[in-house]
């Protein structure tokens, strides 16, 4: 009987230790962000002039997470920054895209955040309403480098920067799409570079009569949304509550879209072959697609003997011209250590010489204006046959426009592409697809 | 333990209220190392999944994302997940099937091998080991293979074109994708199920058999009314494994389909971790549960049924 109550004792005893040392911990953690979040402005505003001294004598390691992997801008600039910043130190961090975003998810649940991140677009409405990250007004003070915000990018830009009055991150390279294509077969078969659907549909009818050269379909909500808003629909209404993608121009849009196969000039490409449609533009079974900027880098890598045979246009529309806005924000987490010190960072990788290197290093479209237009990134490149493609990708980011900043996002986008498997694989019709992908959209949406 | 405990308190009753130390003395002499020994993996597991799993038990009503502290919500959860919420209706449906078909052949495949390499035949080891290899390979691995296999240029659509057949979109159709996952599973883990099943049948008596022969059973009936009872708890055992197993299925849906297309793929583990990965917190907690509910369920009638046996 003894025995028994005193190992009965025993072991509620250390239960309960555990279990109080264990709960008190994460409710500390827990209240802490609770009982900062409204101090944190002041106290950002306060602390540049308090902590630059300290900063002098002491040394400051901040860390900087870069998903670019091999062909990274981040990675080169840290020496001269670490030179013209004698206190503080970068331990740069290589992630791939992937890896970014779960160990985001796992070090702002728990963590110590790094203190820069490059981070892609979409991914922040699903952080954003969380207050994961730093509001970057107080650091920055309006101004980029000495220039107002409003005059250092365009004003898609700056829209895709802010939520909900905040600016959360500095967009470091942008992503808008234009359409690719084969210029030596277009000049080979004088075919013009189509500006409406129409065109799209005959020219890609042409071009793919004999099952090859055709115009890529893939089953992705960028896609999906790139002809939705060209035939003037959107993803949600105009207040963000209820999806609008399954509203006439929407399923028109998509119909159309999806219809580009049967009519013999779109080729699906599934993602069997992989999210990078590169074997299929060398195998010739694509001849036109719609991406990025981004992807000249990923072209000209994986494709040199392709040089002179692509270019790149504005892509056709019905009503209006229209493309998702995203790409890479450089954002500071609402917990990092080294705020300060991390703006400073972001600073020095937004200058105009290190905006140039986000082009000449990994390929990508600089976002800032003065990069756009100067000499080194708005050239006639080769590869293109001397084509200023930029100029091209700058004109199609006047009517851009990011996705909805909702914190549902990641189920809506989800919902889109489930759709658009089921159209082009499972041989359920445009509007039954899409209504099913509304129901889910609404009632994520609801409360 | 009653009987000893009373044994103990009438023989040693006097000394005890003597002096009421010794006992906790003797007590700790005895049994010290004994506890130190259990008291790691007590410890270990206090800490790495009782707390835990109370803590996800409470957050699973709770809204909460991780950065902002949580809200609790009643079982709000749980009626979301059932009521309004397709796509796990869709996820619980799909781990249903995954397990139904993984089960379905699985052991059938496994105990036909161990019945084939029962046999008398060449090269056994050969083949026990060749069957086996499977399994000790990683999951990844494995997945890795049969999406390289499954692609639409790939090895067995090559196979299915050069005999005039059409190709199939093994990964992107959405009405072959969990299939061709079962398919992939199934391959990695029979060899487990063989080798069990093999072990069991060496188990059993020859005597039975020659019995069963004498008194002129053709071979189905020895198979049937000698093999079959005799591998009952063997099928049992294997069955409970496979089926917690199966329920948590998530390396091959993550490296071959990420859970599409069109949802055909999500399981309920999957789904859970892509709620994580949208920093729902709360709403994935209240998945585990669901998933753990389930699990006790298939394990209560596991230990229902070992109990009957013995």
């Amino acid at each position: 009987m003894f025995k028994k109550r005193i190992l009965l004792i025993v072991t509620l005893m250390l239960i309960i230790a555990f279990a109080l040392s264990a709960c008190s911990t994460p409710t500390a953690t827990e209240e802490k962000p609770a009982a900062e979040e409204p101090a944190t402005e002041e106290a950002a505003a306060e602390e540049p002039a308090a902590e630059e001294p300290a900063e002098a004598t002491e040394e400051v390691t901040i860390t900087v997470w870069d998903y670019y992997g091999e062909a990274s801008p981040i990675t080169p600039i840290v020496e001269a920054f670490e030179a013209q910043n004698p206190g503080i130190k970068v331990q740069v961090e290589a992630l791939d895209w992937d890896s970014t975003l779960e160990k985001l998810n796992v070090v702002m649940t728990g963590g110590t955040p790094p203190d820069v991140v490059t981070l892609d677009m979409t991914w922040l409405p699903s952080f954003a309403p969380l207050g994961a990250f730093a509001d970057l007004s107080p650091l920055s003070g309006g101004q980029l480098n000495g220039v107002p915000l409003e005059e250092a990018y365009s004003p898609g830009a700056i829209d895709a920067m802010t939520y909900n009055g905040q600016v959360l991150a500095m967009l470091y390279d942008f992503d808008v799409y234009a359409l690719y294509y084969r210029a030596d077969l277009f000049e080979e078969m004088g075919l013009d570079v189509p500006t409406t659907w129409d065109e799209l549909l005959t020219v890609g009818q042409t071009l793919g009569a004999e099952g090859k050269y055709q115009y890529a379909v893939m089953p992705d909500s960028f896609h999906a949304a790139q002809f939705i808003y060209e035939n003037g629909g959107s993803i949600l209404n105009a207040d963000n509550t209820v999806a609008a993608f399954n509203q006439p121009e929407a399923v028109d849009a998509v119909e159309f879209y999806a219809g580009l196969v049967d009519a013999g000039a779109g080729y699906v490409w599934s993602f069997e072959e992989g999210w990078e449609i590169t074997p299929g533009l060398k195998d010739g079974r694509i001849a036109m697609f719609a991406d990025g900027p981004y992807y000249m880098g990923i072209l000209k890598d994986a494709a040199p003997e392709m040089s002179g045979q692509w270019k790149v246009a504005l892509h056709p529309y019905k009503l209006q011209p229209g493309s998702y806005l995203g790409g890479t924000g450089l954002v500071i987490p609402a917990k990092a250590e080294h705020p300060d010190a991390a703006w400073k960072f972001i600073e020095f990788a937004m200058t105009l010489e290190n905006q140039i290197g986000v082009f000449e290093n990994a390929g990508a479209a600089p976002a800032l204006i003065a990069a756009l237009e100067s000499p080194e990134v708005n050239m006639a490149d080769p590869y293109f046959g001397d084509q200023k493609t930029l100029e091209v990708f700058l004109k199609a980011m006047e009517t851009a426009r990011p996705f909805p900043y909702v914190r549902e996002w990641n189920q809506i986008d989800e919902a889109i592409t489930a759709a658009m498997e089921e159209i082009l694989f499972g041989g359920v019709s445009v509007q039954d697809a899409l209504d099913t992908a509304a129901d889910t959209v609404n009632s994520a949406l609801t409360p | 333990m009653k009987k000893e405990g009373e044994g103990y308190k009438t023989k040693q009753n006097r000394k005890m209220i003597k002096t009421s130390l010794q006992p906790l003395q003797r007590f700790f002499r005895k049994y010290a190392i004994g506890y130190v020994f259990v008291a790691v993996p007590v410890l270990a597991s206090i800490i790495f999944l009782y707390i835990p799993m109370i803590t996800t038990l409470g957050w699973s009503f709770t809204e909460f994302s991780g950065l902002q502290p949580p809200r609790f919500i009643g079982i709000d959860n749980y009626v979301n997940l059932f009521t309004r919420d397709r796509v796990f209706i869709k996820a619980l449906w799909n781990t249903t099937r995954f397990t139904f078909w993984g089960m379905l052949i699985g052991p059938t495949l496994g105990l036909l091998t161990a019945l084939m390499l029962n046999q008398k035949i060449r090269f056994r080891t050969f083949f026990r080991t060749a069957y086996f290899l499977p399994v000790m390979t990683s999951l990844v691995v494995v997945a890795t293979i049969w999406r390289m296999l499954y692609n639409q240029n790939g090895l067995l659509n090559l196979v299915l074109t050069s005999m005039g057949l059409e190709p199939i979109q093994w990964l992107s159709d959405p009405h072959w994708a969990l299939f061709s996952i079962v398919i992939a599973s199934v391959w990695q883990g029979f060899g487990f199920e063989t080798v069990i099943f093999l072990a069991a049948l060496q188990g059993i008596p020859k005597v039975l058999y020659e019995a069963a022969a004498l008194d002129g059973a053709s071979a189905w009936q020895r198979f049937r009314y000698v093999t079959l009872p005799s591998l009952r708890p063997v099928i049992l055992f294997i069955y409970i494994i496979g089926i917690i197993g199966s329920f948590q299925v998530f390396d091959q849906v993550f490296v071959m389909t990420s859970g599409g297309p069109a949802y055909s793929t999500t399981t309920l583990v999957y789904y859970l971790y892509s709620k994580f990965l949208d920093l729902r917190l709360g709403y994935a907690s209240a998945i585990a549960y669901i998933l753990f509910g389930i699990l006790v369920i298939f394990s209560f009638l596991q230990w229902r049924f070992f109990k009957e046996k013995d």
